[in-house]
């Protein structure tokens, strides 16, 4: 061991700079890969829709002046029902991937020290089945609990809910959660709803920096929110081939039962909830092939530069090499101990780069709504440098190891 | 004079020795080839990803309207005269006032200059009805096209008078009378607007700020600003039937939001914006604001204590985050690539300087100073990172077309600028000698006798 420590802090500028070429790279990699684990949370949940490419959505219906009376929006949804090829139509007041009308909340569960989640709430009519939300337990809204009228938005009043699994066992970590009451926040007056049903997933439609944890935290109430400027409408149709003609109808209908008292100069959006989710996640998307293309060109950089380096740490040492060589060391000795370099002065790297990784993301945190590297990062990011650290000096190794001793007696 | 001809001839020297080196540099770059290539690629590719995410960084910082946006205020207050069970503890500050309340501040003169405006997207045609368009402007009480320094091109900005006695005035922009009436010059002309007819006084040329500045509590992610293709007295809009595009909350059981209504006399809807020249105007006027809010709440007409606070218009962009953390983000994060590129090629020049100290010492043995030996590599260096930055070039044009390719909400400020090739050209060099700088440094440090031993 002593006679490969001792040269590195002899000859200190070769191993100086792998170290820390090695360190800013573990810092880069572990927020990158950070940030891109978050980025990727809304494009790998599963949303819980069923057959995206049949939902219908039409969103972007704002009224001039006062917000559409809830009597009119229920026959709007009637009418669609009516339209051939048409299974399920609901109104509501946001929905999944639209993003423009958002209702969130921080609700609780039950009991003096009751569990917290910041879940989205969509209030809607129909929505278990133009979604196509599969119900795990419990039931859907009845009729009589749909023609609910709310005095306001609806938010704030007292009825039935249906919640996702993951918000289930988040506010009831007993198990289950039919039956019991969520809190819609913690002041006195605050609305009361019973889980009257438990879906498998609903992604929420409010994006932040970081959602691993929320993502899947969405209640259903039912009815249709007044005082509400912002409504959307989804179809689900029949079949494939009959989306087309549904969306066509759709327009049609909506155009003309509240074109004439629709803002002007913003026209509202007709799509699938396929194409609609696909525009929503855009983004995220961009994000992340960009953050995995750093990444990558980071850690090809510093496995070029380790190689550039130990060969020529190895060359320089060659009549060294051959000296040992004709003193009796074999081949695999030579070969393992410039292993055995490369493992320490890559592994002092690591724990500087997991010491300035952790110091970045502690500024980040600081400046930007970022959260905390969680410490799994540290030792799969060292894993990592260190399997490429062995792969970027196995070539100049194994030329290190066919120095033939005879090196030893040439030149000088 | 003696000091003239020595400086003279040491001047033709260096110049005679800095063709040797260039020669010199450009001969040991082609005995290597892939080494060089490697080189100058990462250089390349650090240069690029730093310019494409600065390019992006410097598009959307600095003021939204040069020397005029620095001394612009935005007043804001817990305005809301009903209880809100919602949000009962003024999260965020709020800058939208009854117009009562912005007719009041604005009629205070407490400022240089003030005026209160609101955003509206209205249906503007020419008298025959022939020609129409969307389009969207500010209604204003107040001076604005003094307040927010927008050039007029023809006519004037409307008077105190006209604007107190509801004349049915506005000035556009060179976009909507090209569209209407097919002329620059429209002054004395008449668009309708609403129910009524208007008569254009002044022509503008096509202004937007650079970023969000309006309203930014219902900003929806929009970063760069919106054209503002026309002005118009606030009253005089209303009266024609025309209100502003979204208005905040109207009264107790009314919407939180409502849009394009001309019945906003029970609603928050217009921001004040004042220009405050020195920090001593800024405190006094911060005081008399608080002062207006105060007297209102006491009053009994504010429900909650009001906060009144005053923002700069750079504080008030960052509190509400109009440009997205992403960009800063990134900056951090090409920022830090750059730093790993300029290692990496460090450590490899250094290897590539010392394979070759035979030369150095023979260099040295006969004659050379370490000055010489140094300048000598950091030519070749700066010569490296002149040609890593003409590499650049492409790939930060491909970085910024790639940018502009995504969905994102600041795609429009990745465009390629003169200012951009300056700070690209500055920042090559700038790398090549850094990178150069301790390779060189090692590599003439060593005595020439050992140097020759070594060799």
């Amino acid at each position: 061991m002593r006679h490969i420590i001792k040269p590195l802090f002899r000859h200190r500028m070769m191993p100086m700079l792998v170290v820390l070429q090695v360190a800013l790279a573990c810092a880069i990699a572990c927020n990158a890969l950070f940030l891109l684990q978050q980025k990727l949370v809304p494009i790998v949940s599963p949303d819980g829709v069923g057959n995206p490419d049949r939902l219908i959505v039409a969103w972007n219906i704002a009224p001039r002046g006062q917000p559409w009376p809830t009597s009119r929006l229920d026959q709007v949804a009637t009418e669609l029902r009516g339209i051939p090829g048409v299974t399920s139509a609901s109104v509501a007041g946001s929905w999944p991937m639209e993003t423009v009308a958002q209702m969130n909340g921080n609700v609780l569960g039950e009991g003096e020290h009751a569990a917290r989640a910041d879940a989205a709430v969509y209030i809607g009519n129909r929505m278990v089945d133009t979604l196509g939300l599969k119900l795990v337990a419990g039931r859907d809204f009845s009729a009589g609990e749909e023609g609910v009228t709310y005095k306001g938005i609806g938010i704030d009043a007292s009825g039935p809910a249906i919640i996702t699994r993951a918000l289930a066992d988040r506010l009831f970590p007993g198990g289950d959660a039919l039956g019991h009451v969520v809190r819609i926040g913690d002041q006195a007056d605050s609305g009361r709803r019973t889980v009257v049903g438990v879906v498998e997933h609903l992604m929420r439609n409010q994006f932040g920096q970081d959602n691993r944890e929320n993502i899947d935290y969405s209640m259903l109430f039912p009815g249709i929110p007044s005082n509400w400027p912002m409504p959307v409408f989804a179809v689900r149709a029949r079949s494939a081939a009959e989306v087309d003609a549904v969306l066509k109808a759709v327009k049609a209908a909506i155009k003309r039962d509240l074109g004439p008292d629709m803002i002007q100069g913003i026209d509202p959006t007709y799509e699938t909830y396929g194409r609609l989710r696909g525009r929503a996640l855009a983004q995220s998307k961009a994000a992340v092939w960009l953050l995995s293309g750093v990444s990558l060109i980071v850690l090809l950089v510093t496995v070029a530069g380790i190689m550039g380096l130990t060969s020529y740490w190895v060359q320089q040492r060659t009549r060294q090499i051959g000296i040992r060589r004709a003193l009796g060391a074999r081949c695999g000795n030579i070969l393992h101990d410039v292993q055995l370099e490369n493992l320490l002065v890559v592994g002092a790297g690591i724990l500087l780069g997991m010491a300035l990784a952790y110091a970045v993301n502690l500024w980040l945190m600081h400046h930007y709504e970022l959260t905390r590297l969680p410490w799994q990062y540290l030792p799969m990011g060292a894993a990592l440098m260190l399997a490429l650290g062995q792969l970027a000096v196995l070539s100049p190794a194994l030329r290190a190891a066919r120095v033939p001793p005879v090196v030893a007696t040439r030149s000088v | 004079m003696v000091c003239f001809e020595r400086s003279e001839a040491f001047k033709q020297r260096s110049g005679w020795m800095f063709d040797y080196y260039l020669r010199l540099a450009l001969r040991r770059c082609r005995q290597n080839l892939p080494m060089v290539g490697l080189l100058v690629l990462t250089m390349a590719i650090g240069i690029a990803s730093c310019m494409t995410a600065l390019t992006i960084f410097q598009a959307l910082s600095g003021a939204p309207l040069p020397g005029v946006s620095p001394y612009l205020h935005v007043a804001t207050m817990d305005a809301r005269e009903a209880v809100d069970k919602d949000n009962p503890d003024y999260k965020r500050p709020d800058s939208l006032l009854k117009l009562a309340d912005a007719k009041a501040l604005v009629d205070a003169h407490r400022a240089a200059q003030q005026v209160a405006v609101a955003q509206s997207l209205a249906q503007l045609g020419n008298p025959d009805g022939g020609k129409s368009l969307q389009a969207y402007g500010l209604m204003a009480y107040g001076p604005a096209l003094q307040t927010f320094g927008v050039p007029l091109r023809y006519g004037r900005p409307w008077t105190e008078a006209e604007q107190s006695s509801n004349a049915p005035v506005m000035v556009i922009d060179t976009h909507v009378a090209q569209k209407l009436f097919g002329t620059d010059d429209a002054v004395g002309r008449s668009v309708t607007l609403g129910q009524r007819s208007f008569r254009v006084i002044g022509v503008i040329a096509p202004w937007a700020p650079r970023m969000q500045i309006f309203n930014l509590g219902q900003n929806a992610g929009g970063v760069t600003g919106q054209d503002e293709n026309f002005f118009v007295p606030a009253q005089a809009s209303l009266d024609a039937g025309v209100g502003p595009f979204t208005s905040g909350e109207c009264g107790k059981d009314a919407p939180v939001i409502s849009f394009q209504s001309a019945t906003v006399a029970q609603c928050r809807w217009m921001e004040t914006w004042v220009r405050l020249d020195t920090r001593a105007q800024a405190d006094a006027y911060d005081r008399f604001l608080a002062g207006y809010a105060n007297a209102q709440h006491d009053a009994g007409r504010f429900a909650y204590p009001p906060h009144a606070t005053l923002y700069g218009t750079q504080a008030w962009m960052t509190l509400n985050h109009v440009v997205p953390d992403d960009v800063h983000l990134n900056l951090i994060l090409a920022g830090g690539f750059l730093l790993l590129c300029l290692i990496n090629v460090a450590g490899l020049l250094a290897a590539r300087f010392l394979r070759r100290q035979g030369d150095v010492a023979i260099r040295r043995a006969l004659g050379a100073s370490r000055r010489d030996v140094f300048v000598q590599h950091l030519v070749e260096t700066g010569l490296l990172g002149l040609v890593g930055g003409v590499l650049a070039l492409p790939l930060t044009w491909l970085g910024l077309w790639i940018v502009r390719m995504q969905p994102v909400s600041y795609a429009d400020a990745a465009r390629f600028s003169p200012g951009v090739f300056a700070m690209l050209f500055a920042l090559s060099v700038a790398v090549g000698l850094l990178v150069g700088i301790l390779p060189a440094w090692r590599v003439c440090r060593q005595p020439p006798a050992l140097q020759i031993k070594i060799a």
